[in-house]
């Protein structure tokens, strides 16, 4: 079949304008949806780290809105430590990163967990849950083949560890994938944070001599993940990370 | 002996066309020109046949694993000893039927369970296919044990062999038309599979993590001491370390897996392989060369680019030699002679590019040190095209001579 | 049911299947397949796209100009996968985590642009539909013998619930790392194309 010149440009364009229509609408009218979707699944990871809830609990939607009622989301400033006033879902510190103008470059001292660039505005959760005060701090650093992403939570008085958790990555399944496994996981509640010369928790290779009040015991056969969420832990910490907040935050209680 | 032949030939009706266990047929064959020259004959000409078949040059290999197979398992015994009594033992001190009994009775376990698991697997698609069981297994079955940690669980050693069988060999029409070694097969499957029981550092040595192990026992090897802490032999052979030299490596007193550590046992069954031309010298030069100049390559990016004395990259030529099993599987590996490069140029060409990608994989790679094992199937799949390749240079060459071209 | 719709229907299950015949669509049954739940969510997104493509594709083809035919079935497809992917967002938001990219990566699976090139150009817009939604059973047969056998082998479970009690939770199983990695795929593919081919030997190709 021949078709005119005419006919074909007309028929590219109505394609267009029908499939654009199409795309442009579902992503309009599901947007809201996906939001708290999103939402609903950082707060899941929350309260899970703040060990608020038992490991296998399904926690539906109406379980993780009761329990976030004493639980804040704030946004600060990652160099003054200070409270940014916006509402903490609008602010997303991954991409933020990316970006020239909302972030600095990681200081040289914490290149070891390959962050190359760090957004100014952070997003911290402060669980008021009497008997379980604590912070919940989004952590993300490489291992040996991807950036992991994961929670921390420390103690009010930030003097120990309540839990970490790592939600997505990609390292090697039963040796540096063993990050998720919830036994390697169940050492880090207890650990010291702060020693006497910054930051003393960490990670450090399997079954070598370690300091048992802030150190554990890294995965065996996967001493490049091991590092990798040890430098993680240190950055984030430290005053690069969140280090002016949770000064300012034990201040001022 | 009489008897021998007696009970054989009592029972071989009973598996020759028409019998009872006809479809047994393999079982019996192989048990009887194992123990026997096989009785039949050429039938159609060309009748002038070598003396050497598949047989006697498999039997060659079996007879060059014999020091490295000796000798491993006496190490199991020594490294033993080591971590449990005294980290520094000189390994003239110790007691050796003690550690050469210890060795045996961790080795034996895993050679039996090969192969009674993959000759299992050899006999049924033996049986299925109708053909007879090949020689080919008794090499693979002594190679794949001597691969394996000491504390390998035999369930793992059963699942590896069959899958090497299966999928190395027998999914490709068995002996002859496999691609991949059947012995490395089995060995990546489980190192993928089941990482836990054969990376790491604590596997390398007998009973490692048992209660009975001394302050200072590592049981890290060699290769993942440079992989850790970069070119640093001095500090691998302090006391208080790894207390490993060079000797030490070249003669195998080092921990790691049961029959591979020694370079002197191995280039000992070089010689034995060479001498009946049974192995390739020119792959296991290839492999030499390739990983020399690989080697080299490295150490002068490491050089050239600042990187310091005691980066990785500026381990020397002379340690990757000695550590990290290069010369076992270069050796005995390597040089299989249904996956490797079959044309003279292609052996080399084969051989250069396993030494050369082994270093690749063990410096630059950051996850998987085992970089002899991953180049040798790596190279396994490309040595048919090699020697296409290399035939149809041969080709253009001699019809360039004639005019033709 | 006339030899014709069987023959739509039934050959791309077992004679004329995308991917253990025709080898498309490879890369998703290697992504997705390490659990059966993502694999049936994947399965779904599939059919839904393309059906819905070979359809209207079908329905537009006498109106579709020889000159831009792939890029309007590639409009025409996109559109479809992101809409596919915004309602998996927006309902089944876990599964669509695991699935990450790969629901928008169906654009690319050639079994989607082969049938709508090959049989949608060519067909009424029924026979289109039949086709489209019989080629995506036959992938997603495969997917989910494949997620299957990775999901019981590689982690002990079924749909996420334990079968092999393994090792880190105080039973006997040890999980096979081999099948979380993604050769575990091509093992198991590989050997369903094996007893497939053993068992219809017409379908072995000449040596």
């Amino acid at each position: 079949m021949d078709f005119s010149n005419k006919y074909v440009l007309g028929f590219a364009l109505l394609l267009c304008v029908v499939c654009s229509a199409l795309v442009s609408s579902t992503a309009v009218a599901l947007k809201e949806r996906q939001d708290a979707n999103k939402e609903l699944d950082q707060r899941r990871q929350v309260i899970r780290v703040a060990g608020l809830a038992q490991p296998g609990d399904a926690l539906p939607k109406e379980t993780v809105d009761t329990l976030f009622e004493s639980i804040q989301g704030r946004v600060i400033d990652r160099e003054t430590g200070d409270y940014i006033d916006v509402p903490v879902a609008s602010v997303d510190p991954i991409k933020e990163s990316k970006d020239a103008e909302m972030s600095a470059k990681t200081p040289s001292e914490f290149k070891a967990a390959q962050v190359s660039r760090l957004s100014n505005r952070l997003q911290v959760f402060e669980v008021k849950t009497p008997g379980k005060e604590c912070l919940v701090l989004p952590i993300h650093g490489k291992g040996l083949w991807s950036t992991m992403y994961g929670y921390l939570a420390v103690k009010n008085d930030l003097s120990e560890v309540v839990g970490i958790t790592f939600y997505a990555h990609g390292e090697t399944p039963g040796l540096g994938g063993e990050i998720d496994n919830p036994s390697w996981k169940a050492q880090f509640p207890g650990k010291s944070v702060f020693g006497a010369d910054g930051v003393g928790l960490g990670v450090v290779k399997a079954s070598a001599p370690r300091d048992a009040d802030y150190e554990v015991d890294g995965l065996s056969g996967a001493t490049i993940t091991t590092k990798g969420v040890d430098a993680t832990i240190k950055l984030w910490l430290g005053p690069a990370g969140y280090g002016p907040y949770l000064e300012q935050f034990k201040t001022q209680g | 002996m009489k008897i021998l032949r007696d009970t054989l030939d009592k029972f071989e009706p009973l598996f020759t066309k028409g019998g009872k266990l006809e479809k047994l047929y393999p079982v019996y064959e192989a048990a009887d020109t194992f123990l026997y020259t096989p009785g039949h004959r050429t039938a159609s000409g060309p009748s002038v046949r070598d003396g050497i078949d598949l047989k006697r040059m498999m039997i060659m290999v079996v007879i060059a694993l014999v020091p490295a197979t000796l000798f491993g398992m006496w190490n199991v015994g020594f490294q033993h000893l080591r971590a449990t009594q005294d980290w520094n033992l000189a390994p003239t001190a110790a007691p050796f039927f003690e550690c050469l009994l210890y060795g045996a009775i961790k080795f034996i376990p895993v050679y039996a369970v090969t192969i009674v698991a993959g000759g299992t697997a050899e006999a049924i698609f033996s049986i299925l296919r109708k053909h007879e069981i090949n020689e080919g297994f008794l090499v693979t079955s002594l190679l794949f044990p001597l691969t394996l940690p000491p504390d390998i669980p035999l369930w793992q050693v059963a699942v590896g062999i069959i899958f090497g069988v299966v999928i190395g060999k027998e999914i490709f029409g068995g002996t002859g038309m496999n691609i991949l070694n059947p012995a490395l097969t089995a060995r990546i499957f489980l190192y993928f599979a089941y990482p836990v029981d054969i990376s790491g550092d604590r596997v390398w040595v007998s009973g490692s993590g048992s209660g009975e192990w001394i302050d200072g026992a590592t049981g890290a090897t060699p290769l993942a001491f440079f992989y850790s802490n970069g070119n640093a032999p001095e500090a691998m052979a302090a006391a208080d370390s790894l207390s490993i030299g060079w000797f030490d490596a070249f003669m195998g007193w080092i921990p790691g897996s049961m029959g591979e550590t020694s370079t002197l046992m191995c280039l000992l069954g070089a010689g034995i392989l060479i001498f009946s031309k049974v192995g390739s010298w020119r792959i296991m030069a290839g492999c030499g060369l390739g990983m020399l100049a690989f080697t080299l390559l490295l150490n002068f990016v490491a050089f050239a680019a600042g990187l310091g004395a005691d980066h990785y990259t500026a381990v020397s030529p002379a340690w990757h030699f000695v550590i990290g099993s290069f010369a076992f599987g270069s050796i005995f590996m390597a040089t299989d002679p249904v996956s490797a490069a079959q044309t003279n140029t292609g052996r080399w060409i084969y051989g250069f590019m396993i030494g050369a990608l082994t270093i690749l994989v063990r410096v630059l790679n950051p996850a998987y040190p085992a970089g002899i094992m991953l180049a040798i199937v790596f190279m396994n799949v490309f040595a048919p095209l090699i020697d296409h390749y290399v035939m149809k240079a041969n080709i253009r060459r001699r019809e360039v001579r004639l005019g033709l071209q | 049911m006339d030899k014709a719709t069987r023959g739509i229907l039934l050959d791309p299950l077992h004679e004329q299947n995308p991917i253990t015949l025709q080898v498309l669509g490879i890369c998703s049954a290697l992504a997705v397949t390490t659990k059966l739940e993502t694999a049936f969510v994947m399965s779904a997104a599939l059919t839904f796209v393309l059906v819905c493509s070979n359809t209207t594709i079908s329905l537009l083809r006498n109106k579709i100009p020889g000159s831009i035919r792939i890029i309007t079935q590639l409009a025409i497809i996109a559109s479809l996968v992101i809409v596919a992917d915004q309602v998996l967002k927006a309902f089944l938001f876990d599964t669509s985590k695991a699935l990450s990219v790969f629901v928008g990566l169906i654009i690319t699976n050639c079994i989607v642009m082969g049938r709508a090139e090959a049989f949608a150009m060519a067909n009424p817009p029924m026979a289109s539909a039949l086709d489209g939604f019989a080629n995506s059973m036959g992938y997603s047969v495969v997917l989910i013998y494949v997620a299957l056998f990775r999901e019981l082998l590689g982690s002990g479970k079924v749909l996420g619930s334990p079968v092999f009690a393994s090792v880190s939770d105080g039973g006997w199983y040890v999980p096979n790392g081999l099948m979380v990695l993604s050769p575990g795929a091509f093992f198991l593919i590989g050997l369903l194309i094996w007893v497939q081919r053993s068992m219809t030997p017409t379908l072995q190709e000449a040596d």
